[in-house]
């Protein structure tokens, strides 16, 4: 498993999906509105999406489609992709997508990803490039992790290519040592 | 329970910028791994009574059964959470000392747990050893100078005395200015001791 390690990775399957038991269990304390530990069968719970993807592999539950993926995301991902604040439906909307996909069985899912990620790279990459620093921060709250790592790349490359046109410093406080003065790009 | 406290943990990770470590936090870990103990007890106790029935433990898929897969899976998920914690602060550790150099400034050795503080070391003396073997200096800038000296002015106070590569001793009071050879300088810089004039 190559992404073992990766934080961005797990914190992705963290999220909440509901799903229906098809099978009894006992002696878990999962479900917080039963005081018993003792799920019945065909019972609504909502889990973590790792814990529902084993189950599912396993036929223990089924798996519905997250509230992120439903008609009113679809309806406005069509009317204005631009301007849909993902980040508060889903911070890894396209990656969490991308898992749901195949457990769900829903093949216009991946149409729908697509569509999104073009329209809105567009706006990504000509704000990153451009844009004054207020009207980006209002822009940066709706964008998905993955789009904020793309944005923040390409804010990178410019500052570097302004860095080597001028000719800065070569040698700069590490990183890792915090802000005590704003540092010199 | 259930990997709700590892994933906090992990997202403490996640929280601080990229590059920079978060104060270890030694509570929620050891939390975290008293949950996993409490997850083994609860499978042991769920199979015990399995087996009190009468029921082969491998094949019955009943109520209990499933019980103890989502406790198994919760541990094994705290498990990767943990591990997940642990292996990407000795990444930010690692790169530390290619960027800082072999001693560990205090504001970031606070940061540290003790076996943290004894992994950078040995990985120190274990580059230390390499190095010297090669004879050859692998920290240094990886693109050569036009100019093996340059301008610095010093930041913060390091005090006199200090020894530099050609034997020289020299008095880094604040505000002052060295013309120093950059190998000497760089490691001042990177700790941000000194900063560099250009023009």
């Amino acid at each position: 498993m190559t992404k073992y390690y990766d934080i961005d990775d797990i914190i992705t399957e963290e999220e909440i999906v509901s799903v229906i038991f098809q099978k009894a269990t006992s002696g878990v304390g999962i479900d917080p509105s039963s005081e018993t530990d003792y799920i019945e069968t065909s019972s609504k719970v909502e889990l973590p999406f790792w814990l529902a993807h084993e189950l599912q592999l396993r036929q223990v539950v089924s798996i519905n489609i997250p509230p992120c993926f439903d008609q009113k995301t679809r309806l406005e991902i069509q009317a204005d992709c631009a301007s849909v604040d993902l980040r508060s439906r889903c911070p890894f909307f396209y990656e969490f997508g991308c898992k749901i996909a195949p457990v769900v069985g829903d093949r216009t899912i991946g149409f729908l990803l697509l569509s999104a990620f073009k329209n809105r790279y567009k706006e990504v990459l000509t704000k990153a490039h451009t844009a004054a620093f207020s009207a980006a921060t209002k822009f940066w709250s709706i964008l998905t992790n993955e789009e904020i790592n793309l944005y923040e790349a390409a804010q990178s490359s410019m500052a570097s290519f302004k860095k080597w046109r001028i000719g800065g410093p070569r040698f700069q406080k590490a990183p890792v040592l915090g802000r005590k003065r704003k540092l010199t790009e | 329970m259930y990997g709700r406290k590892a994933c906090q943990l992990v997202k403490e990770l996640a929280s601080g910028e990229k590059g920079q470590l978060t104060p270890f936090n030694s509570d929620l870990f050891e939390q975290v791994v008293a949950e996993c103990t409490q997850h083994h007890l609860e499978l042991q106790a769920l199979i015990r009574k399995m087996q009190e029935e009468g029921l082969d433990v491998q094949t019955t898929r009943n109520a209990e059964h499933h019980g103890a897969l989502i406790h198994h899976l919760s541990l094994v998920r705290n498990k990767r959470c943990l591990m997940a914690y642990v292996y990407n602060r000795a990444e930010t550790i690692q790169s530390l000392l290619w960027k800082i150099g072999h001693v560990l400034p205090q504001e970031i050795e606070e940061k540290l747990c003790h076996p943290e503080v004894e992994y950078f070391k040995k990985h120190s003396a274990a580059l230390k050893s390499y190095m010297s073997k090669m004879q050859l200096d692998l920290t240094v800038d990886m693109v050569p100078p036009k100019d093996p000296y340059i301008q610095v002015r010093v930041l913060d106070d390091i005090g006199d005395g200090i020894v530099l590569s050609d034997d020289k001793t020299a008095n880094f009071a604040r505000h002052s200015m060295h013309f120093l050879k950059r190998t000497d300088a760089e490691q001042f810089i990177s700790r941000g001791l000194m900063e560099e004039l250009t023009g």
